[in-house]
């Protein structure tokens, strides 16, 4: 970001304290003329804070009018896309318009009427205060950092198989390569199996099953399957169990991952309810 | 085997701070005074003989540090994820949740004067704050607090620790904001900060700047 450069004014009628400023990076000669580089700055409070440390002012008499000028001068450039902030630097110049507005107003003895610039002062102080301590923790933080407690240097950690130097040759690799069966390539047939288990099947033995005993476990349906073709049965069954709970005739319901699926048979007759079932279907 | 060799054992195996009452727990012979006393041993020892550890108080708790002066070599080894620093901000929004614990969110971006929730967020991530409660004001806004892993991130035995306002040298705390009274010495100073945190619920701070200065006094 472009540094503000805020342009030198006369002072306004307001001006008060207008004496040379102290020894500052940011101040050019006349105490109306700053340089400020916004993105220097956490927020308007700092800004402030900056204008008014750089230039001797006394905090608990803040030249609004001053201060004012030099605030929206220096936050004139920016940028609404490249600062973040640009709303709160706002909120603060708003502020310090209504605050400056509020001194030109006769104020009354009260105790209650509080000097208009009162609350900002307190927020100054208590900001800087905070400065101060965040300054205090860096350095805390720097003199931790330079301790270290047990598990700093970590274990060391298995060398990974990139690592390892690889020990098969070339000859290991081709003798196995020459006992491997190479499919004859003359020879494009396919061999086709009938698959030995019918999902049909698997649908009418769900149905029958639960006209018997309404709700079942899903292993149950398996009862008596084994060998090489227990797979496909359990495969089979449960693609008839989903079709049948697709067609709504089946209601599939397990209670946690991993556990038991139990099926039970729907009634079928009314087919407003079959739209919303009460319970959840899971698979 | 002597209660000295214990606590030693015990806080050389150990990853966080320990406190007295769970170091105790590793034998019968051992109770507080008997480990304190161990620990101002050991602390002497280490001194006299000149380890590069020491046992430092962090954290309400005890640790086996390595000395600073090591700090180079031990930097060496770069496989070791170097401790990250918090930004200004995050220093910032930290040193108030610090002070004013418990405070809720509204009242860091007032002190701030800008927005804090990313900040307050990436605080949290790194365990250095904790949401501690809710207030009592509209919406029950969350508070937050800062946790033990705040003190070990910083080196501090305890919250009492943390630099005191008055030994800050930003004070001007002889004279009040102007228009409150006239006869300024007699009346604490603004921006005060607390240490224990303010038994003032908030909420309605922002709106009151008379109510928010005299709740100090």
């Amino acid at each position: 970001m472009r540094p503000a450069t805020t342009s030198g004014r006369a002072g306004g009628p307001a001006s008060v304290q207008g004496r040379a400023p102290g020894a500052s990076p940011f101040l050019t000669g006349e105490a109306d003329f700053l340089l400020v580089d916004l993105d220097r700055f956490q927020g308007p409070l700092d800004l402030l804070l900056h204008l008014i440390r750089t230039q001797d002012i006394d905090v608990f008499d803040i030249p609004i009018s001053k201060i004012t000028r030099q605030f929206l001068d220096a936050i004139e450039s920016i940028d609404p896309q490249g600062l973040d902030h640009a709303g709160e630097f706002l909120e603060m110049a708003a502020t310090l318009v209504r605050i400056k507005a509020q001194m030109l107003l006769p104020r009354h003895g009260d105790d209650e009427d509080e000097d208009p610039r009162a609350e900002l002062v307190r927020r100054l102080l208590e900001y800087e205060q905070i400065r101060e301590i965040s300054q205090r923790l860096a350095t805390a933080e720097l003199e931790r950092s330079r301790r270290s407690s047990k598990g700093f240097v970590p274990t060391r950690p298995r060398p990974s198989l990139e690592d390892q130097p690889l020990e098969t040759t070339w000859e290991e690799v081709f003798e196995v390569a020459l006992g491997v069966e190479m499919p004859d390539p003359r020879d494009p047939s396919h061999r086709v199996t009938v698959r030995p288990v019918a999902m049909s099947d698997k649908v009418a033995l769900i149905l029958r099953r639960l006209k018997e005993v309404a709700e079942i476990e899903f292993s149950h349906l398996l009862d008596g399957v084994g060998g090489i073709e227990a797979k496909m049965h359990g495969v089979m069954t449960l693609l008839a169990s989903l079709e049948l709970s697709r067609r709504r005739q089946v209601l599939i319901r397990q209670v946690a991952p991993f556990s038991e699926l139990w099926l039970y048979l729907r009634e079928g007759e009314d087919d407003e309810e079959m739209e919303t079932p009460d319970e959840p279907e899971t698979t | 085997m002597n209660a000295s060799q214990i606590v030693e054992a015990i806080l050389f195996a150990s990853e966080a701070p320990l406190k007295t009452d769970e170091i105790v727990r590793a034998d019968e012979s051992l109770d507080e005074d008997i480990v304190e006393r161990a620990i101002a041993e050991l602390r002497a020892f280490y001194d006299q003989t000149e380890r590069s550890f020491e046992l430092l108080e962090v954290a309400e708790g005890y640790q086996i540090l390595t000395r600073p002066a090591f700090a180079s070599y031990l930097e060496r080894f770069d496989t070791v994820p170097r401790p990250s620093r918090l930004s200004g901000p995050a220093l910032e929004a930290l040193a108030i949740i610090a002070y004013r614990q418990p405070i809720g969110r509204i009242e860091v971006e007032y002190i701030r004067g800008v927005s804090s929730a990313g900040v307050i967020r990436s605080l949290q991530d790194r365990g250095l704050v904790e949401v501690v409660g809710r207030a009592e004001g509209l919406g029950r806004p969350l508070l937050y607090g800062t946790t033990q892993r705040f003190l070990e991130h910083f080196g501090f035995a305890s919250l009492e620790e943390l630099p005191r306002p008055e030994e800050l040298p930003v004070v001007l705390r002889e004279r009040v904001p102007l228009g409150l009274d006239d006869d300024e010495d007699e009346e604490e100073a603004p921006g005060q900060l607390e240490l224990q945190g303010g038994d003032d619920g908030g909420g309605t701070e922002e709106e009151e700047p008379a109510a928010a200065t005299s709740a100090d006094g």
